[in-house]
């Protein structure tokens, strides 16, 4: 399905505005300048790149082969500064344990599906090992001490969040609530202020 | 639709807040001003005074349950310390319009959430900072009906309050007046009032029309909703003019033009006018106490020191989880044995719709619309009731909740997500009951202040469950009578009540109708953990006022011991 969405360069065009706040202009200006190349500060070089490889099954950007959203450093960073959300399900251990349990278990249930680690799978593959997770009884042992379903959940959420908080991603669902400044007056159904350029198929 | 000429008529001349209680009156009258004028405050550390005198009170937690007490005191004229363990933000510049730069706002300490319907903490929970989850929160005001206090009584299940409606009026009165809260008068639900809200409703976004097409043609009265958000420029003590609403719809991140009422700017500047002594960054970990049980002073740490402030009376307000967790780590006032019993939460199911028009659903204030229709349906096969209110949302809250709820991930997530702007929610606030399975308790597992992280157990039980089965069944009603498709429900529970409940006696509650605890006579409760029963509306306001009649009984029983 291809809804309507902001022609590329909408929120790049709006982000120097007025109708931008300092505050808010500088903290998605620093997201969309985050350099390409990140080094992990907690997780292991190749844990990371499993986690690169758990990103882009869970969120495919063919729209974008050269330049994906970064998912996998947002969760890094946040594991290194001990950074948390304000809860956790009681059944998971702390997030970094968490995370690395449940990576080794995805790459143990991509060994117990189909003998090989997780990043050589194939797109097809990689899919199927995500759906045992998140259905909740994948094959591995790390599943036997790690719940499944609840890693899963929060996992997804977690890179969920870090996707639609970029200012592209954004642009993506037609969001421009960002340009907010100095007030919304077209706020009834099928009503849109001027800055609230067409959305093109 | 209010346009601009309309809420410039409704622009209302400075009012002075009315006192409720005759004696406080009298206090005031007595008592000079005894501070400047605010000047915007700043988050900066507070100096070092060691060692600290004593003073009359001190107020741990300054969210909707500790800021209004606190201006209160200081307008009696005494001397109050507030110790608040977040920040002092300054919303003009530290309020950006994006959710991910406001992660700060929300209580981000690990909490441990356990049972059959562990309950989402952090940004759906509570926040830190001088005002606390008002910060963030959507500002739906109404008022609780007057049955919704004796639900015991009427249904033979949960716990009636040691109050009436009638005892709490005049205070809702009183807070609704004095935040400007924007809402329609008459109310057309509950007993007629002496005087309508402060400002005319605010103008309904395209989720709350939404919901007005849906709800009209399957019979279900709709209002505006009272919101603590000013519909035009209102006048407040100790701050000056607030901007009226913008419709910038960020109202569950922070304000950033002072037109949602979070005590930030409003009884905080009051108190603050008044002399209050507010200390940011203000983390309390041990309250003391002298041979004959009563509180002589609290520790607390800021900016990595920590220090010493003696006190006569504490009031303790850091909401459902802080305040009975700092009661278990001290051992205070325990021999009830109800201090992280009786753990309830809001049942919260929210139904998303797609439709064909254009919503774009985060503008315009997310708490537009409400109906208290279903306060007591007729066809109900469980205790109390619910409010349906339409909701606005913002896109990263959203996808979360998509990716949570509706379990999709991949090419789906991100092809539902592009319907962003087609997308409306409503949802419920219903009554929830204590239940033995239901607590807080401390576990093992330290946080990073060497502090025992607390655990919250959370089974939704029978009633919950059929009342959420009701409500989902209305709620996909209404979208598909509003011609909505791909309808979805989000199972959730918000707000979370009852961990130290007042009632009559120490038996089986914590503290009185008062606040006051029964163990230990110069300490105070007044946040959400002291509602014997959860309510079937939002919460805020009647912490609020629960908190300003806390203040008024204090003052009552200093005054009479002085004479
Ligand atoms: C997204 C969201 C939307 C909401 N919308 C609404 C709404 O529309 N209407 C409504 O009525 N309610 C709403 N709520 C709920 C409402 O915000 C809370 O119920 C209410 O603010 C709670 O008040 P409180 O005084 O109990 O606690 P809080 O407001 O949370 O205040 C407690 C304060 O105590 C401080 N504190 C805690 N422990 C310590 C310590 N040890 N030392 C020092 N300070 C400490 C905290 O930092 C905090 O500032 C919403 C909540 C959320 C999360
Ligand atoms: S919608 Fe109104 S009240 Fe809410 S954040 Fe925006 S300006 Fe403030």
């Amino acid at each position: 399905m291809s809804a309507p969405h902001y022609p590329a360069g909408t929120v790049r065009a709006l982000l120097p505005t007025a109708h931008v706040s300092d505050a808010t202009r500088a903290a998605l200006q620093q997201r969309l300048d985050a350099p390409a190349d990140y080094a992990p500060q907690l997780l292991a070089p190749e844990t990371f790149a499993l986690l690169e490889a758990v990103a882009a099954c869970l969120f495919p950007q063919p729209d974008r082969p050269e330049h994906p959203i970064p998912l996998a450093p947002s969760v890094d960073q946040r594991l290194a500064e001990g950074r948390a959300d304000g809860w956790r399900y009681d059944v998971l251990p702390p997030d970094r344990e968490a995370y690395r349990l449940g990576l080794g278990g995805i790459q143990e249930t991509a060994q117990a599906l189909f003998l090989n680690d997780f990043p050589t799978l194939d797109t097809q593959q990689r899919h199927h090992v995500m759906q045992a997770v998140a259905g909740g009884t994948p094959p591995g042992t790390t599943w036997q001490t790690l719940d499944a379903a609840r890693f899963f959940e929060e996992m997804l959420a977690e890179l969920t969040e870090t996707y639609y908080a970029h200012p592209l991603a954004q642009e993506e669902i037609g969001y421009v609530g960002m340009a907010d400044l100095p007030a919304w007056t077209k706020i009834g159904l099928n009503e849109k202020d001027d800055r609230e350029i067409p959305m093109s198929e | 639709m209010p346009d601009e000429e309309v809420l410039e008529e409704g622009v209302l001349s400075p009012v002075q807040p009315a006192i409720q209680d005759p004696l406080l009156r009298e206090l005031m009258a007595d008592a000079p001003t005894t501070a400047p004028a605010l000047a915007i405050p700043q988050e900066q550390a507070q100096p070092t005074t060691a060692p600290l005198e004593e003073v009359d009170c001190v107020v741990i937690g300054l969210g909707a349950g500790g800021a209004p007490l606190l201006a209160r005191l200081a307008q009696a004229g005494l001397k109050v310390v507030a110790l608040e363990a977040g920040p002092w933000h300054n919303p003009a510049k530290d309020f950006a319009t994006d959710e991910r730069a406001q992660d700060f706002l929300f209580w981000n300490d690990e909490r441990l959430s356990a049972g059959g319907d562990p309950l989402a903490m952090g940004k759906n929970n509570s926040g830190t900072g001088v005002g606390g989850s008002t910060l963030h929160y959507t500002a739906y005001t109404p008022r609780p009906l007057p049955d919704d206090l004796h639900i015991k009584r009427d249904f033979d299940k949960g716990e009636d309050w040691p109050l009436t409606y009638d005892d709490l009026a005049p205070y809702y009165e009183e807070v609704e007046q004095f935040l400007g809260v924007s809402g329609p008068s008459p109310y057309p639900w509950g007993p007629s009032r002496p005087k309508g809200y402060a400002l005319a409703p605010l103008p309904l976004n395209s989720a709350a029309q939404l919901m007005v097409r849906g709800a009209e043609k399957i019979g279900i009265r709709t209002s505006p909703a009272p919101n603590a958000a000013l519909s035009a420029r209102y006048y407040q003590e100790g701050v000056g003019w607030r901007e009226a609403c913008t419709n910038r719809g960020f109202c569950q991140a922070g304000c950033s033009n002072g037109a949602k009422a979070s005590m930030d700017v409003t009884f905080i500047p009051l108190a603050v006018k008044y002399g209050a002594d507010i200390r940011p960054n203000s983390f309390v970990t041990e309250i003391e106490r002298n041979a004959q049980g009563l509180i002589t002073a609290v520790v607390y740490t800021q900016n990595g020191q920590q220090h010493r402030q003696p006190c006569r009376n504490l009031f303790l307000c850091g909401g459902s989880v802080e305040t009975p967790r700092l009661l278990l780590m001290n051992e205070l006032a325990l021999s009830s044995g109800q201090v992280g019993r009786n753990l309830m939460a809001h049942p919260g199911v929210q139904v998303w719709g797609t439709f064909a028009d254009e919503v774009r659903p985060n503008k315009g204030i997310p708490g537009g619309l409400i109906s208290q229709d279903t306060h007591r349906p007729k066809d109900a096969d469980f205790a109390g009731g619910y409010l349906l209110q339409s909701i606005g949302v913002m896109p990263v809250t959203f996808s979360g909740q998509v990716a949570r709820g509706r379990k999709l991930w991949g090419q789906p997530l991100r092809d539902y997500m592009r319907n962003f702007n087609h997308i409306a929610g409503i949802n419920i606030l219903g009554d929830c009951l204590p239940h033995t399975s239901n607590y807080l308790e401390l576990s093992d597992e330290l946080d990073a202040r060497q502090l025992p992280k607390p655990r919250l157990h959370f089974t939704a039980q029978e009633n919950e469950h059929r009342m959420n089965a009701h409500a989902e069944k209305v709620m996909r009603n209404i979208w598909e009578a509003a011609g909505a498709t791909d309808i979805w429900a989000f199972n959730r529970y918000a707000h979370v009540i009852g961990t130290a409940r007042m009632g009559l006696s120490g038996d089986d509650a914590v503290v009185d109708r008062d606040g006051r605890a029964f163990e230990v006579p110069n300490l105070y409760i007044s946040d959400n953990s002291t509602f014997p029963s959860a309510l079937s509306v939002n919460p805020a306001l009647t912490i609020m006022a629960l908190s300003l009649r806390t203040a008024d009984k204090f003052l009552e029983r200093e005054q009479h011991r002085d004479a």
